[in-house]
């Protein structure tokens, strides 16, 4: 057939034989196919005028094949030729005066050539002639983005996502570009009632897109459970994995078992929980129960994830227990990490010893472990933990902490400030802070540093009268040192929780004034706006 | 809780080295200090409330027209160095030779030194219960710390405005007929509960229905610029303002607000000569359309005469014969993104004659802010709701102006505040 070897003379790029075929073709049972590779091989060619006689030819034959006039539009826009464009365009609304795809079509070709205005006045003719735009919603949705008419096109979407849900993505990258104070109102429109899954889902990538996946949970959270949703659920989940997004991914994860549970998403969900410093959500997601048994699928997969959490909650001793339960079914280097991860258990409750025997039974791997670099640091030796910390894979605000401080320090042991984290890991928050304290009088150099430590620890047990005299002591005895703007900011909040404005504006107005270079200035600028009401109170940086 | 008093004794000393926005600064008081309006300020905005409230405190002040974007030149004091240092407002200190090349400059181009002598009392024309954050003046005003009062209908019926030097309209509708937002929004909480507070205002106040109580304080606001007050006024209210002037003794209200639809021989029966900017606009006299007149060029409520927002500029005049338009159009920007509001922009051809154009659209045929005398006073209007938030509408969340504390959009709009303080000076004509 002349079509197929049209089509196999275009596959071999020789376009002009192949155009012979297609021509002989378009009056065949495939001719529309026909005229497609036809409109290809003459742009190959660069011949896209040949198109035009053909073209009338066929819609003389069959005005009613769109086919042919679409290609028509296309090849007229090819070549520039507006006024034959927009007189074919007009020909084809008189021969099917009841057509949206007219319209359609005319309006994709003048967006694509940015020329959002006539698209919209092609979509505002199709409203008049047709009485509705019920199916050019997409072209409405694009054409309205196009011209900053941010709440028009997501109406528009929102209709346009009911009937090809495939378009969210679509949607949510038109819409990204929407200032943020037409913002709220296009959520209002994603999130109005019915609930319908893809402008939820679109709402929820328009949010991540904007920088708050919490917002793009928020749109997808309330969704009915049903494969849809769940889908919905997981996917999202997937990008705030990606993203290390934890909380999110676990919610979304925790969702979508309650449609169906199976042992990967429970996994998912429970090492998201793990990673957002949830260990007992971690354990209560994926059971072992889960596994049916399966002791294979138990040590590869729900044993690091249990071990791990019941170290962090400073239960190593049933760690070490499962570990030997599933030891036959560990490789040497699973084993190994898994002693290291216990190890890091009893770092955590405090029982050097027992650490030192876990580790020391993992051989060199265990020397140069997180846990070995806390462990140093528990005991003062800062040369080693300063070495061992910084390599590590770790990431809290405890490590953080710990790197500021060690990095500051000149003497290779401080083992008082070594017994003030070890009181932190045990979780003896008060006697931490006051152990701080007590090694700040002998470590001048990072004294601001560990007081303002101890007054976050004491601020966060709401002691605030023990956290105030600190950020007194260090504003009026350590001013010269970066801890001083940050105590002044930190009681400026504090004070202006307990809705003492004129008490947070001095201290604010003093960070501005007195460290005009602290790189602070800007954030008190704004706290001082929002505490004077200069500025409207929705902007309220959470604190 | 309270700093201590050694704290607060240093804090004082250290404001006098001040380095972060002070350029050039010396350690010694008792010269000038150079507030510059051109790209080298951070915070333009702030910037006008630091020469208000220097005029204010009753220091020396002035307004160097076309000189650095309009540079404010304020004497150096320890508490204005202090309040620049808190705002993040960028100064310069001069010393009298530096003065002294900028005055040589100012004389030899078109440039002018124009004292501001006192801080003009302000007023904001706006319901007692409303947020400051809906109209774009007093949120300028708030960011800027300038102090101001709101009045309405009651204050005005008792003839408070003669307390005032300065008076801002924004989007009141003075047709008293609530924007014509009755045809969107008739259901809408907010605005049953405005048209229960404008009907019973009405009533107490002594009036028949909303639009005779709104004419007539839009007659009271005609006397205040006629008796040498300054008028600021933007968006819809620029446009209501002349069609209750002009409309004073016609009903131009349709019957959703009065109970009997508009006179039909309204338009015929006008009285532009009372008015300020406009004359022989064109009343929309469908109900069902929600615009007031021909007046505004852009129509953005209506759809099928909605008008795309482009860009306006700013004329130059000559800051030595012609100081107040000069003022108004002070800025470190010539072209500026336009926004829409209820009544967004005026068409030129129902400008009346002697109006001073201030910003207009080239090529369009439509003008953006006007400026003109009445009587004793002066007027302005600015087309548009909010210069930060082109596409506004209702329940959007307010404009954070700390994001935009270097809007040309939002300067027009303090120079207005300020120009009321520049020293009368004759003309050099």
């Amino acid at each position: 057939m002349a079509f197929y070897k049209a089509l196999d003379l275009e596959a071999a790029g020789k376009y002009r034989e192949a155009v012979v075929l297609f021509r002989t073709a378009l009056h065949t049972p495939a001719g529309v196919n026909a005229l497609l590779g036809l409109e290809r091989a003459f742009a190959e060619l660069g011949w896209a005028d040949s198109l035009v006689a053909p073209l009338d030819t066929l819609i003389a034959a069959d005005s009613h094949e769109e086919t042919y006039r679409t290609v028509q539009l296309r090849t007229l826009q090819t070549l520039g030729r507006d006024a034959d464009l927009h007189r074919a365009f007009d020909k084809w609304v008189r021969d099917l005066p009841n057509s949206a795809t007219p319209y359609r079509e005319y309006a994709r070709l003048l967006l694509q050539k940015n020329r959002a205005g006539a698209a919209d006045s092609v979509l505002i003719q199709a409203k008049q002639a047709l009485g509705t735009t019920k199916d050019l919603q997409f072209e409405l949705a694009q054409a309205r983005a196009a011209q900053g008419q941010w709440i028009e096109s997501a109406q528009a979407w929102r209709q346009a996502l009911l009937t090809a849900d495939y378009l969210e993505q679509a949607a949510a990258y038109a819409l990204a570009p929407t200032p943020s104070s037409s913002r709220q109102q296009v959520r209002e429109i994603f999130l109005a009632l019915p609930v319908e899954v893809p402008s939820r889902r679109a709402l929820a990538d328009l949010e991540t897109t904007w920088g708050s996946p919490a917002d793009g949970w928020n749109a997808l959270k309330g969704l009915p459970v049903d494969s849809a949703s769940s889908e919905a659920w997981s996917e999202f989940a997937k990008r705030a994995e990606s993203e290390d997004r934890w909380t999110i991914a676990r919610e979304a994860l925790e969702a979508s078992l309650h449609y169906k549970r199976t042992p990967e998403i429970a996994i998912r969900a429970a090492t998201a929980a793990m990673n957002a410093g949830d260990a007992p959500a971690s354990l209560r997601l994926a059971p072992m129960s889960d596994a049916h048994g399966d002791s294979t699928l138990i040590a590869h997969s729900y044993l690091p994830l249990h071990a791990r959490a019941l170290a962090a909650l400073g239960r190593p001793a049933e760690a070490e227990k499962l570990v030997d339960t599933y030891d036959r079914f560990l490789s040497p280097g699973a084993h190994n990490s898994l002693t290291r991860t216990i190890a890091w258990g009893w770092v955590r409750t405090g029982d050097m010893n027992r650490a030192r025997a876990a580790l020391a039974a993992t051989g060199a791997e265990g020397d140069s472990s997180d846990a070995a670099g806390w462990l140093a640091l528990y005991e003062g030796n800062i040369k080693s933990a300063r070495g061992l910390l910084r390599g590590g894979t770790e990431s809290s605000p405890e490590l953080a902490l710990a790197l500021g401080l060690i990095a500051r320090l000149k003497a290779d042991t401080a083992p008082a400030i070594g017994k003030a984290f070890l009181a932190l890991a045990r979780g003896d928050t008060a006697g931490a802070a006051a152990q701080f304290i007590q090694s700040g009088e002998r470590t001048p150099t990072v004294r601001s540093l560990l007081l303002l430590t101890a007054a976050q620890l004491q601020a966060g047990l709401k002691n605030d009268t023990a956290a105030v005299a600190l950020w007194s002591r260090i504003v009026t005895d350590e001013k010269d040192t970066p801890e001083a703007p940050q105590a002044e900011l930190e009681w400026s909040r504090l004070l202006r929780r307990k809705n003492d404005t004129a008490g947070a504006t001095q201290h604010l107005e003093h960070l501005i004034l007195a460290y005009p270079l602290s790189a602070l200035v800007p954030q008190a600028r704004r706290e001082l706006e929002l505490v004077k009401s200069a500025i409207p109170p929705s902007s309220t940086l959470s604190f | 809780m309270s700093l201590s008093m050694t704290v607060l004794a240093r804090a004082r000393t250290i404001v006098a080295g001040i380095a972060l926005v002070l350029v050039g600064a010396t350690a010694a008081y008792g010269q000038r200090l150079l507030v510059p309006m051109d790209d080298a300020q951070q915070n333009h905005l702030k910037a006008y409330g630091l020469a208000y409230n220097a005029i204010k405190a009753g220091a020396s002040a002035e307004w160097l027209l076309n000189y650095r974007g309009g540079a404010f030149l304020l004497a150096d004091t320890p508490e204005l160095r202090r309040q620049a240092g808190l705002s993040g407002i960028t100064i310069e200190v001069l010393d009298n030779g530096k003065l002294g090349q900028i005055r040589s400059e100012i004389a030899a181009n078109n440039m002018e030194a124009v004292p501001l002598e006192k801080a003009p009392k302000v007023a904001v024309y706006t319901p007692v219960d409303a947020l400051p954050w809906d109209d774009a003046v007093t949120l300028a005003l708030k960011y800027a710390g300038i102090e101001y009062t709101s009045i309405y209908d009651d204050e005005v019926e008792r003839g408070d405005l003669t307390k005032y030097d300065w008076l801002h309209l924004h989007h009141e509708d003075f047709t008293g007929q609530l924007n014509k937002f009755y045809l969107s929004y008739r259901d809408a909480p907010w605005f049953i509960d405005l048209l229960q507070k404008n009907t019973s205002a009405a009533k107490r106040l002594g009036f028949a229905n909303m639009p005779a109580l709104k004419k007539d304080v839009a007659e009271k606001i005609r006397e205040f610029v006629d008796r040498g007050g300054f008028l600021f006024a933007m968006c819809g209210a620029t446009e209501t303002l002349e069609l209750a002037i002009a409309g004073k003794g016609v009903d131009i209200a349709q019957s959703f607000v009065d109970g009997t639809p508009m006179d039909p021989d309204a338009d015929r029966k006008m009285d532009w000569k009372r008015t300020f900017a406009f004359h022989d606009a064109h009343l929309e006299q469908s109900p069902f359309v929600n615009s007031m007149s021909d007046i505004d060029g852009h129509q953005v409520n209506v759809p099928g005469r909605r008008q795309p927002l482009g860009t306006f500029t700013l004329f130059n005049f000559s800051a030595k014969f012609d100081p107040v338009p000069s003022m108004l159009v002070q800025n470190h920007r010539a072209v500026v993104n336009d926004f829409y509001g209820v009544t967004t922009s005026f068409t030129k051809t129902v400008l009346k004659p002697g109006v001073t154009v201030l910003a207009n659209e080239e090529g369009a045929p439509w003008v953006k802010y006007l400026h003109g005398d009445y009587g004793k006073g002066t007027w302005t209007y600015y087309g548009g709701h909010d210069p930060e938030d082109p596409q506004h509408a209702i329940g959007n969340p307010p404009t954070d102006l700390s994001l935009f504390k270097n809007s040309p959009g939002y300067r027009l709009i303090l120079n207005n505040v300020l120009f009321p303080a520049a020293k009368k000076k004759p003309l050099k004509t």
